[in-house]
């Protein structure tokens, strides 16, 4: 609790302000005449007080400041009458005719849906309502008939003790009716049993049939712990044969193994078979077959789980006990024969042939009953030990046992002599090349192309395409290699890898059908057109390179045309475009070239072809000249013109006319029809 | 709040124009004061409390509760008024208050010092004691109106106005030291 003095500001302005109630102006009032600290604070507040009074007295609004801030108001907000439509506009403003729009909305929503899916026969509603009523009803109808027939209920006690006195269910109904009155809704609420048989004229069969509901179940619980007694205790009048199989991931097979035999061992069984199988990629498969006692026969697919992952589980059980009665039954009886039959040897009274018969007769009797033995002792066997079928497999079953690299290498090759070279690639041929394809064409046009394919040992494969890229050159070469898993699918981290054997495909082609990487065609004026030939011979001699074709021809006007071709190699192109400068002026230079991206061929020595064309410049004259000639040609030129123009003008009236024709066609019939009116009224 | 200026804000607020004009009459003096308390200058403050109603007019359906118009009219007041205080921030206090001391009739010029020392304590304070302070001395509003416009919770008010006389006495102690007041 703050004491005054701790509070001595707020009791001060307080005061000041005259806000103190009576009680606190005179504790205040009374500290003060304690406290010469407080009083001085107070003499000061109050200079404050006062001077704060003085300064903001002059602070006060102008006079006339409500009218003008009313005025401004009336400015800014022109008057409205209240209307119907601002009387709406509040009442959207008013939260209970949100919820009621709200409501409609979704009333209208709802509605929509139910025309839109059909159904209408289910209304929620009625359920609704009909749903509620039942308990209700029940309710009140309970706590009526508590309170009518509660004599009746004591005398089916009565009747019910006679019955079946240790029945416990209909106790709750004496109690019901023993107390009818006090509280009949909480008995009904709390003994559901009460509520269904209150109807008073029933009481009686319903008390009856609940009398007899405890001796049913009292019977189901007799026959419930009856069945599961054969596999328990094993007795003899149910034969079941128990089946079990499950797959299982383990992580070591015979780890496994061993634990499968503990555990076998420990739930009374034995192994009977075990077979296994190794993977390629070194992973163990494999089944094996458990023998357990029944009894055990759960407790032991438990314990397996705990191995490793568990797949698949199937358990089966076959009643065998009638197929067990059947053949024992049959087996009495072939006993009894066998017995007659023993007896009538021992009499031994009659004929050899009838004993033989009768001896015949025991030997397939007996045959009969050592099959039915067997199948008996089958059964029975099948029936004392539960078979548990464990297939086995380790984790990543299907990882790769190897990975096989195989690489395939493609090259074309260009050079001048198809026939030679295609002799000493097929001459590699050894151990570790093999030759799988060659073939060498002769097309029509004489053009010589080869392809050979020949699989390379991987240590050798370098050391052969180094020998044939040095044969010529190369333009195409592309390795491929790709990772073939054996075995299996996936990653493994320790799987092997291996390179399989290389698959080499050559194209040999003459070098002369390699495509130009460049190509320059440019023509020279020359008057001598033969000697620049002859000269263009020399250049490409010079240039390492060869004249590919060449053509010459004279125009009848005296123009003489020389065409050739050369192929040279790039490194030289330069120096022989000089060298054709001295021929003559180069005019009309095109330059083609073809760059592909990853091309490995040797730039230097890839082809350039050069298109040279020389020409001589004949009689080159206008065919007419002068005015007159100037004026025919102006005159024919603008009638050419004039004619065409026509031509458009008469498509754009062939355009126009139809539309014409039908407006003048409607006018037409508007004035006949008129006319017609106008002759009618007159 | 009494049942009258309850009706009379209820009114107000579903659109009676007439009652929002009460409103006006009644709230505009110590609205005044609030805004003179943030801003020291009487043409803004008027400015501020006009713009304010015209500002609650158009969205006085946002009041859901009759009882919390005023706070909320004083809330919408001190907003303003501090957004005009920031936008003017360069504009120095002593120049203000020179202005507004010269408004001052002549026989005041003895006092215009005093005044200016009391107004630039006065804007020292935070500004909601400053706002409480000048509802206070300007319109002489009780405490109960106060708390309710400045819709600050009951009995807080208290602490509010002795600690801003506090400060306000340490700030002018030494400058009021050769002033004596009469104490009766």
């Amino acid at each position: 609790m703050l004491t005054i003095h701790d509070r001595i500001e707020e009791f001060l302005a307080a005061d000041l302000h005259n806000e103190l109630s009576e009680s606190e102006r005179e504790e205040l009032h009374t500290h003060l005449m304690e406290c010469a600290g407080c009083r001085d604070l107070h003499k000061q507040e109050q200079v404050i007080n006062k001077a704060l009074q003085g300064t903001l007295e002059h602070s006060k609004p102008l006079f006339g400041f409500e009218q003008r801030i009313l005025g401004a108001f009336r400015n800014r907000v022109p008057y409205r009458k209240r209307n119907v439509g601002s009387f709406f506009l509040n009442a959207t403003r008013s939260r209970a005719a949100q919820l009621a729009g709200a409501a409609i909305v979704l009333l209208t929503l709802f509605e929509i849906g139910q025309h839109v899916t059909g159904e209408t026969n289910e209304n929620p509603w009625r359920t609704l309502f009909v749903s509620r009523k039942p308990p209700a009803a029940r309710a009140t109808a309970a706590a009526a008939a508590a309170q009518s027939s509660w004599t009746a209920h004591a005398q089916v006690f009565a009747a019910n003790e006679s019955t079946n006195p240790t029945a416990p269910s209909p106790t709750a109904a004496p109690i019901l009716a023993a107390d009818p009155v006090a509280s009949p809704k909480a008995t009904v609420a709390n003994t559901p049993v009460a509520v269904e048989s209150s109807p008073g004229e029933s009481t009686r069969e319903d008390n009856t049939a609940r009398a007899n509901a405890p001796e049913d179940a009292t019977a189901n619980a007799a026959t419930a712990q009856a069945t599961p007694a054969p596999l328990i205790g094993g007795n003899d009048e149910r034969k079941l044969i128990r089946n079990a199989s499950l797959d299982l991931e383990v992580r070591s097979f015979d780890d496994a193994l061993q634990s499968i035999t503990d555990l076998a061992k420990a739930a009374g069984g034995y192994i009977a078979t075990n077979s296994s199988e190794k993977q390629e990629n070194g992973k163990l498969r494999g089944e094996i077959v458990v023998k357990v006692l029944p009894d055990n026969l759960d407790d032991f697919l438990g314990k397996l789980r705990g191995l490793g992952e568990l797949k698949n589980q199937t358990l089966a059980t076959q009643d065998v006990s009638k197929q067990y009665l059947d053949t024992d039954a049959r087996l009495r009886n072939a006993r009894v024969v066998e017995q007659r039959l023993v007896d009538m040897l021992e009499k031994n009274s009659g004929r050899v042939s009838d004993l033989l018969q009768v001896e015949k007769e025991l030997g397939r009797v007996r045959e009969q009953i050592e099959q039915m033995e067997g199948e008996l002792k089958f059964m029975e066997s099948q029936v004392q030990f539960a078979t548990v079928t464990i297939r086995l497999a380790e984790k990543d079953m299907g990882a790769p046992a190897g990975f096989l690299i195989k690489e395939r290498v493609q090259l074309a090759l260009f050079v001048p002599e198809v026939e030679k070279v295609y002799a000493t690639i097929r001459g590699f041929a050894s151990d570790v090349v093999q030759i799988s394809n060659a073939a060498l064409d002769h097309d029509a046009s004489g053009r010589v192309s080869a392809r050979i394919s020949m699989l390379v040992a991987p240590e050798e494969s370098d050391n052969v395409i180094a020998k044939i890229r040095a044969m010529g050159r190369v333009t195409n070469f592309q390795v491929q290699s790709q990772r073939v898993a054996r075995g299996g699918q996936g990653m493994a981290a320790d799987a092997k890898t291996e390179w399989d054997k290389v698959e080499l495909n050559i194209t040999i082609s003459r070098e002369d059908d390699e495509p130009a990487r460049q190509q320059t065609s440019l023509s020279v004026r020359a008057a001598d057109v033969n000697g620049a030939t002859k000269q263009l011979g020399a250049i490409a001699q010079t240039g390492q390179g060869k004249i590919r074709s060449s053509t010459f021809s004279r125009h009848p006007n005296g123009a003489e045309f020389s065409s050739v071709s050369l192929r040279i190699p790039l490194k030289n192109y330069n120096a022989v475009m000089q060298s054709l400068a001295s021929l003559g002026k180069l005019e009309n230079i095109t330059v083609h070239r073809e760059d592909r991206p990853g091309d490995v061929s040797d730039e230097q020595s890839a082809p350039a072809d050069v298109t040279v064309t020389v020409y001589s410049q004949g009689n080159i004259v206008a065919p007419e000249t002068g005015l007159s000639a100037t004026l025919r040609r102006t005159l024919t030129q603008s009638a050419a013109a004039l004619m065409w123009s026509l031509r458009m003008v008469g498509v754009a009236l062939a355009s126009v006319a139809p539309w014409a024709l039908l407006v003048a066609i409607a006018f037409a019939v508007i004035i006949a029809v008129r006319r017609f009116l106008r002759a009618r009224a007159g | 709040m009494k049942a009258a200026d309850y009706e009379l804000y209820f009114a107000a607020i579903h659109g009676d124009q007439e009652a929002f004009e009460m409103v006006i009459r009644k709230l505009s003096r110590p609205l005044f004061a609030i805004a003179f308390g943030a801003l020291q200058n009487r043409e803004e403050a008027e400015d501020t409390v006009q713009d304010a109603f015209v500002k609650a007019w158009k969205g006085r359906w946002r009041v859901r509760d009759a009882h919390k118009f005023p706070a909320w009219i004083g809330a919408i007041v001190r907003h303003r008024a501090h957004d005009i205080l920031m936008r003017r921030k360069t504009i120095p206090l002593d120049e203000q208050f020179n202005e507004i001391s010269s408004g001052q009739a002549q026989f005041w010029l003895a006092d215009a010092e005093r005044h200016q020392q009391v107004h630039a304590a006065l804007a020292t304070l935070p500004e909601l004691h400053r706002s409480a302070l000048v509802l206070r001395y300007l319109e002489g509003t009780d405490y109960a109106t106060i708390e309710r416009l400045l819709g600050v919770s009951n009995g807080a008010l208290r602490g509010i106005l002795g600690r801003a006389l506090a400060t306000m006495r340490k700030r002018l102690k030494p400058k009021l030291e050769g002033l004596h007041v009469n104490h009766s």
